[in-house]
């Protein structure tokens, strides 16, 4: 340079110290990218340390928030924000409410457009844990059929009143002429502590009302019990990482229960396998239909639906030193194991229930402290905030209203007229109801039968607070201008009792009570959770006086028919009131693994009485799975008949019937709830205590000639196949006690493969390939993941959390069934059969994410003719979807099938127009609406009709990672990027990193776990960058032969 | 060119009826000079349709993408590949009986061989149809091109099978058309020279190149034949061999094994045979070509036909005795599970294919069979149905249940779109086919009169007329 006689700048001609160190850097100019007016090659702080940042947005916006009205129109751009640079996401904490549930929650916000939600690592109860449903609610924002504006319902339609104010001022006028009849308030479980306030000082306003709690899926049996034994009505918080011994009598803890996530985090505690000193923590499962936690037990054992008391009641005398009555042998045998393991677990034990009946619940409670549980793994000084409604106050104010003593009904998040048993007498009753008002988002049922919807925004649109339990609190803060003209429901309730305050001002001065300044409301705001420093712990005063009772009641088992039904809660969908989410629609369900659909679980043992189905035989199994039509039944139950497609689950009761709530819904809910299911809700009963009942006990089913479609994401269900040979390079999995008396056994497997095809160095990876080994010397970083089948539940979290970060189209019912489905990522589930052939007899469930396993020595890569698929040199096995033409080869000579295929313009990036109505699903192409759109990650590439598309580490998140490492001037940190799989887990059951650094935490799970870590089919010597830990089962049987089946002798490829 | 070496006691004349060189020409060209006839024409028709439903199956299938068919995540090749692999085994009879049979010197192909050609090109171009519309981005197509370009220069994978398959095909269709239309010359030139229409000689002119029957052409004629059949040969062989690698090299149970790439190229002359079978005892029946598509000619090729089928059997009984001998659970499930089980959801296929191809072709054996029309039409059109299975079989049982059991795939049958791609070759086949027998010589005439019997016999004959001739006739028959 110093020669050149062309010279762009005087400083270049005359060669001054400044140039030439300028001439050093990378970028001349400092670059948009940090905000701390620093430039980029100065700047110290991670990008990603968004906390910074958050504190700066929240600040601003908190401030504009009380200083001056918000702007009600979205406008572009002309003057930038100062916290919003293109291309650079901001994170906001916020928490994730629904039906009660709390989970605390960091939204990304990319551009004013919230894409994402990650767990909130800050919260001491979720621990940055999410579920699928928390990962889907972004997805709710963009709905197309949300509620836009506040109208008037004249005959289930909604006409739109222009303003708030004349919104306002016609409610106003209305409550002014009820004439002294009481105002009721019903909603869902509100957890805010701010709204309960407003709500009592609304209540106040109006004499006589009253606000009443009602859950879909009522806890009231618990509330209850605890009541009668604790005289609080409330529900302690449950530690079952302090459990050796987790009992459960039909709570499906892990996927629907209470709070999942918190309860998944906690359980995967005593999951984990520490190799040199093995402890496992023991999980029976007590249930009539295989639950998605039932599916995670140690062992398993089932009963009808209608022996929930009896059961619980043969565990109280167990544990008491009586004998077990009214249960058959087995159960028996099974009781009196958990009773003696309870009672040896020195309080480190928890009996949990998933039953409505007061009296369950007190036995429970009194199992709980008997073998002194409370103060251990159950605290009473916390108690939850989760489930508040008690199904009394819910009956009466439905007797109140068909009474006409109801002067004006506020509807927030219930939807009774969808999920009450007694439905139609709440319409009745609603009809007498002089004024009422649904703030529910959607024109749901309920709202279609109200006067007058005034639809509440979005959490992620809203100001609030939510306490999960007691001193646990969670904000959330609005992460966009509301897209409708929608208000939030506490606004209403302060302009209609007189206030002039908006909530968001309300909220603010509630918590400056609290935390004393401004300071600490924004730094509140900013971490987003708020917990006290030390937790006490109570044990609290059990009060026995109500146990004898409750034993009598449950002694004896109700009078029960041939068959029975019990209704259970999908992990996805659960009480339906997210039914519109197609992302969740299209989740499979973890046991059952079938999308867009209800239908009858029933035992091997019924389908083969029913329909002569028996799946031992291969031809019987063969036809059942390869046709997706399955046989229909008529189920008459509760004076209601509904038909409905088997699936048969093995492990199912015999002669129970297991059907998913939350289907059925009414087609203006959404594109994705039409045809989708029926609804079960009917089929619920009320109990003469009170309490609803979610079972039938005596119902009638017949078959029909009939076949229905079910559209299952995967069809095969045992790891064993249909020769009976064991394909445990796919699945390795064996009982703690095998474990313990063979722990070399998976070792040893794969130590065959060295022995055989790396005689000479012991070096598989380079000796097992005729290729030139130095190909597979890979300096820097070299990407990868280990996968811990043995705290993976099957929660299908990161299936959400992958098809919201990756853009991943939804395909609809009809697409699954044709096997056209997109995920990525799925979650494969093998039963494990139990020696003796008994299909219904489960040894164990074995959940297996699968994504692309980035093999080093890729198949898919040598045979794809445009080289449109290709290693990086950091190991990730790439697409490149501009050169993809589709022929599929690589999708066919993937030996795990990961790949997946463009089968038509599932997102409208294709060149040819007019190519999608009547070829993809009504709901795909609702998702190509442009508002639905805004969801999408603008990092990822939306991809066209016919090219191949599969897991990508995340690369996005990659790239972003290495990007600020390299701003930085150092190496990327373990941990510091992570796959939207990893942060989505509510168990850690996947860790990503690279495999190079020897420090870190992927490298640390291999080399912690040698005696369980495997790779899939890693005999075909296609090396994968993903491994998976072998699942042990606490089970005392051993294994015969440790399991040599013929399987291991596979021949190299 | 003769081949003919030496005169056979024992074999039959290769061309029946005692035919003159001139009534060769006029049985082999009145045809293209006369009006089609009725059965032609609705040929034609039924030929036509079927082409433009396959076209109208194929744009749905490019404008609304390849979920037009059935195939899924599991199943990512189905009828498409089977059709291809099909048709270009299919292909493989006529290079055979053009190329190998002309280095061997075997007299008896020039009845078929112009037909058999027609028939490769044909097939070769109906199998292109698959592997380029089973793109999911057929616009893109010409990526598979080695071409500098301005991507980069970005170039293809030469360690894909796929490319091969490019190169191994257009090479084989260049080659094929080359040969074919090498040996139309001569005869081009024969109908120019019969015409009367204008247009006709001048349309014929052009496609004759000028060719005039100097020995100088003849030479130059003679020699490109030999080049292009040595060219050919290996094509035969390396073709279908190369398909097969698009199998063999991948890691799936079913598909990776060694023994493909000879029980391809056998299945493929099995099949090639079958068909030419069919074609030839249409075409010598409508076309009235008895006299030169012989008995002998569909005995000679049933004789091909027991052979390469039995290869074939052979083919399948090793591999079924490898699944077993190398225990590979994978590949045990593959064969005796997915296929040799009668009962499990594809075993139809398999057995389908065993009794087509290896069982009912043993019939050959007994020579009454070998020679009887109706009996070789009946198992012409059997063999062609097993070899589709054969290719079904390799292709839908090894992918639909392969090394992780939660991807098996439920059951896969084709949409009316996937059935109708594979119909609309049919109508391409047929179509060009139908034009090629009435625009051209079906039977190569200037080649069949190298082995016309007729001018050793007439030769002889006029020796022993000769012996009894006076000297002066004598004299006076050499003065003409």
């Amino acid at each position: 340079m110093s020669k050149s006689t062309i010279w762009q700048s005087f400083g270049q001609r005359n060669q001054t110290e400044a140039f030439e160190e300028l001439g050093q850097d990378e970028f001349r100019e400092d670059l948009p990218m940090e905000l701390d007016d620093k430039g980029i090659l100065d700047a110290k702080t991670p990008r990603r340390d968004f906390l910074k940042y958050l504190g700066f947005s929240t600040a601003a916006a908190s401030l504009a928030a009380s200083c001056e009205m918000p702007v009600k129109t979205a406008i572009p751009f002309v003057n930038k924000p100062d916290n919003v640079v293109p291309g650079v996401a901001n994170y906001y904490a916020t928490t994730f409410t629904q039906d009660g549930d709390v989970l605390s929650v960091i939204a990304k916000v990319r551009d004013g457009r919230p894409i994402k939600i990650e767990g909130n690592d800050m919260s001491p109860i979720t621990q940055g844990g999410t579920s699928a449903r928390a990962q889907a609610s972004v997805l709710d924002l963009y709905d197309t059929r949300r509620l836009r504006f506040p109208a008037q319902i004249v005959d289930g339609k909604t006409q739109e009143i222009p303003t708030f104010e004349a919104f306002d001022k016609t409610i106003n006028e209305k409550l002014a002429s009820l004439g002294g009849a009481p105002v009721v308030i019903l909603t869902s479980t509100i957890t805010s502590p701010s709204t309960k306030k407003l709500v009592g000082e609304f209540i106040a306003k109006y004499p006589g009302s009253r606000h009443v709690t009602y859950d879909a899926v009522s806890y009231s049996g618990m509330l209850l019990a605890n009541e009668a034994t604790f005289g609080n009505r409330a529900i302690p918080s449950y530690h079952f990482d302090n459990a050796k011994v987790i009992v459960s009598l039909g709570a499906d803890f892990l996927g629907t229960w209470l709070s999942p996530v918190e309860f998944s985090k906690q359980y995967s505690k005593g999951r984990k396998i520490n190799e040199e000193k093995v402890e496992l923590s023991k999980h029976y499962q007590f249930e009539s239909i295989l639950s998605m936690t039932g599916a995670n037990a140690d062992e398993r054992f089932t009963h009808k639906p209608s022996q929930e008391g009896v059961v619980a009641a043969a565990l109280y005398n167990l544990v008491t030193g009586a004998g077990a009555s009214g249960v058959d042998e087995k159960l028996k045998a099974g009781l009196e194991k958990v009773a003696k393991d309870l009672k040896a677990a020195n309080g480190e034990a928890l009996v949990v229930s998933g039953s409505n009946n007061t009296n369950v619940q007190i036995l429970v409670n009194a199992i709980n402290s008997a073998i002194g549980a409370y103060g251990k793994t159950i605290n009473w000084s916390v108690t939850s905030n989760y489930k508040q409604g008690v199904d009394g106050d819910m009956a009466q104010l439905v007797a109140d209203m068909n009474a006409g003593s109801v002067g004006a009904l506020f509807i927030l998040d219930a939807n009774p007229s969808y999920d009450y048993p007694a439905a139609g007498k709440f319409n009745e009753g609603l009809k007498k109801v002089k004024l009422s008002i649904s703030f529910n988002a959607k024109l749901d049922e309920t709202t279609q039968l109200c006067q007058y919807s005034l639809p509440n925004n979005h959490y992620l649109e809203s100001w609030g607070d939510a306490e999960a339990k007691s001193g646990y609190q969670s904000f959330i803060q609005p992460t966009i201008h509301p897209l409708f003209k929608t208000r939030q429901w506490q606004d209403s309730l302060l302009k209609w009792s007189g206030s002039t305050k908006d909530y968001a001002t309300y909220l603010k001065e509630y918590w400056m009570e609290q935390v004393g300044s401004i300071e600490n409301w924004d730094a509140a705001l900013r971490v987003g959770v708020r917990y006290p420093g030390e937790v006490s712990v109570s044990a609290g005063s059990f009060n026995g006086a109500a146990v004898s009772a409750a034993l009598s009641a449950c002694s004896v088992a109700p009078q029960a028919g041939k068959w029975e039904v019990v209704l259970y809660q999908k992990v996805g969908i659960g009480t339906g009131s997210q039914a519109s989410n197609p992302w969740l629609q299209e989740l499979p369900d973890p046991v059952t693994k079938a999308t867009w659909d209800n239908y009858a679980m029933i035992s091997a043992a019924a389908a083969n009485e029913l329909f002569g189905i028996d799946i031992r035989k291969n031809g019987d199994s063969d036809s059942y799975e390869v046709n997706p039509g399955k046989p229909v039944i008529k189920i008459k139950a509760n004076g209601q008949e509904l038909e409905l497609p088997i699936l048969i689950i093995p492990g199912t009761e015999k002669n129970t019937i297991g059907i998913a709530l939350g289907y059925g819904r009414h087609n203006k809910v959404g594109i994705a709830v039409r045809g989708v299911g029926k609804n079960v809700y009917p089929l619920a009963s009320v109990s003469a205590s009170g309490n609803r009942v979610y079972m039938v006990a005596n119902a009638e089913v017949e078959k029909t000639g009939e076949k229905y479609e079910v559209a299952q994401n995967q069809v095969y269900n045992y790891y064993i196949d249909s020769l009976g040979v064991k394909r445990v390079e796919v699945v390795k999995e064996t009982s703690l006690a095998s474990f313990k008396a063979n722990p070399e056994k998976f070792k040893h497997e794969r130590d065959h493969l060295f022995e055989d095809y790396a005689k000479k160095s012991g070096d598989y990876r380079n000796e097992g390939s005729l290729y030139d080994p130095r190909l597979n010397d890979r300096p820097g970083i070299h990407w990868g993941m280990s996968i811990d089948l043995n705290t993976c539940t099957g929660c299908g979290a990161c299936v959400v959390a992958c098809n919201a970060e990756n853009n991943i189209p939804v395909v609809g019912k009809k697409e699954v069934m044709r096997g056209h489905e997109m995920h990525w990522l799925r979650i494969d589930r093998y039963y494990v059969n139990k020696p003796g052939g008994d299909p219904d007899d489960l040894a164990d469930v074995v959940f297996m994410p699968m994504m692309c396993q980035h093999c080093d020595n890729a198949p898919c890569e040598n045979v794809c003719p445009v080289a449109a698929t290709n290693h990086s040199s950091e190991g990730l096995n790439q697409m490149t979807y501009n050169r993809c033409i589709g022929t599929r080869y690589c999708a066919n000579n993937c030996p795990y099938k990961v790949r997946r295929f463009n089968w038509a313009d599932y997102t409208g990036a294709d060149s040819f127009s007019d190519n999608q109505v009547g070829i993809i699903s009504k709901v795909t192409l609702d998702m190509n609406d442009d508002l639905t759109r805004m969801v999408l990650n603008p990092d990822v590439t939306v991809r066209s009709r016919g090219v191949i598309e599969k897991c990508s580490f995340c690369v996005q998140r990659l790239q972003e990672g290495k990007l600020t490492a390299k701003k930085e001037g150092r190496p990327v940190k373990d941990g510091e990027v992570k796959t939207a799989c990893q942060s989505a887990c509510p168990t850690n059951a996947i860790v990503f990193g690279d495999a190079n650094d020897k420090e870190s935490m992927l490298t640390k799970s291999r080399e912690h776990s040698p005696l369980r870590m495997y790779y899939a089919l890693e005999q075909i010597h296609v090396l994968p960058n993903v491994n998976y830990l072998a699942k042990i089962r606490n089970t005392d049987e051993v294994e015969e032969h440790a399991g040599h089946g013929h399987a291991e002798e596979a021949a190299h490829g | 060119m003769s081949v003919l070496k030496y005169e056979s006691a024992v074999r039959a004349p290769l061309v029946d009826g005692h035919k003159t060189y001139h009534q060769v020409t006029e049985d082999i060209i009145r045809p293209i000079e006369a009006a089609p006839s009725r059965l032609w024409k609705i040929g034609f028709g039924i030929s036509v349709a079927l082409l433009l439903f396959g076209v109208y199956s194929v744009y749905r299938e490019v404008t609304y993408g390849i979920g037009q068919w059935n195939l899924n995540k599991t199943i990512g090749w189905g009828w498409d590949i089977t059709n291809f692999v099909w048709w270009v085994g299919i292909g493989h009879a006529g290079t055979l009986i053009s190329a190998i049979l002309l280095l061997f010197r075997q007299g008896w192909r020039t009845g078929v061989n112009r037909a058999a050609e027609a028939m490769t090109i044909f097939a070769v171009m109906c199998a292109g149809q698959f592997p380029i519309f089973h793109m999911g981005r057929v616009w893109m197509a010409f990526f598979v091109l080695p071409y500098p370009n301005s991507r980069g220069p970005l170039w293809v994978n030469f360690s894909s099978p796929l490319l091969w398959d490019v190169f191994a095909i257009s090479t084989y269709f260049t080659v094929s058309l080359l040969f074919w239309y090498a040996g139309l010359l001569p005869d081009l030139a024969t109908v120019r020279d019969r015409a009367i229409v204008k247009w006709r000689k001048r349309l014929y002119g052009v496609l004759s190149f000028g060719w005039t029957g100097s020995t100088k052409h003849w030479q130059r004629h003679e020699s490109l034949s030999l080049v292009l059949a040595g060219l050919s040969t290996p094509l035969v062989l390396s073709v279908h061999t190369i398909v097969s690698f698009d199998f063999a090299t991948s890691v799936i149970p079913g598909w990776h094994t060694t023994i493909f790439p000879p029980y391809f190229v056998a299945g493929a002359i099995f099949s090639g045979f079958a068909m030419v079978q069919t074609l030839m005892i249409i075409v010598r029946k409508v076309l009235n070509l008895q006299d030169y598509i012989t008995l002998e000619h569909i005995e000679v090729m049933n004789k091909v036909i027991v052979l390469t089928g039995s290869i074939v059997g052979v083919a399948y009984l090793t591999e079924l005795f490898m699944a077993w001998y190398s225990q590979n659970p994978y590949e045990g499930y593959a064969f005796f599970y997915s296929r040799a089980n009668l009962l499990s959801p594809y075993g139809w296929s398999y057995w389908g294919m065993m009794a087509c191809n290896v069982i009912s072709p043993q019939i050959f054996w007994f020579k009454k069979l070998r020679r009887n029309i109706t009996v070789t039409f009946f198992m012409s059109v059997i063999v062609n149905v097993g070899m589709w299975f054969e290719r079904f079989v390799i292709i839908v049982t090894s992918l639909y249940r392969d090394y992780v059991p939660s991807s098996w795939s439920a059951y896969y049958s084709p949409t009316i779109w996937e059935i109708g791609f594979y119909l609309g070759t049919f109508g391409l086949f047929f179509t060009c086919f139908f034009l090629f027998a009435k625009w051209f010589p079906v039977i190569a005439v200037a080649e069949i009169k190298h082995i016309l019997k007729k001018s050793g016999e007439s030769w002889k004959q006029e020796q022993g007329v000769l012996e009894d001739k006076k000297v002066d006739e004598f004299e006076e028959v050499m003065h003409h």
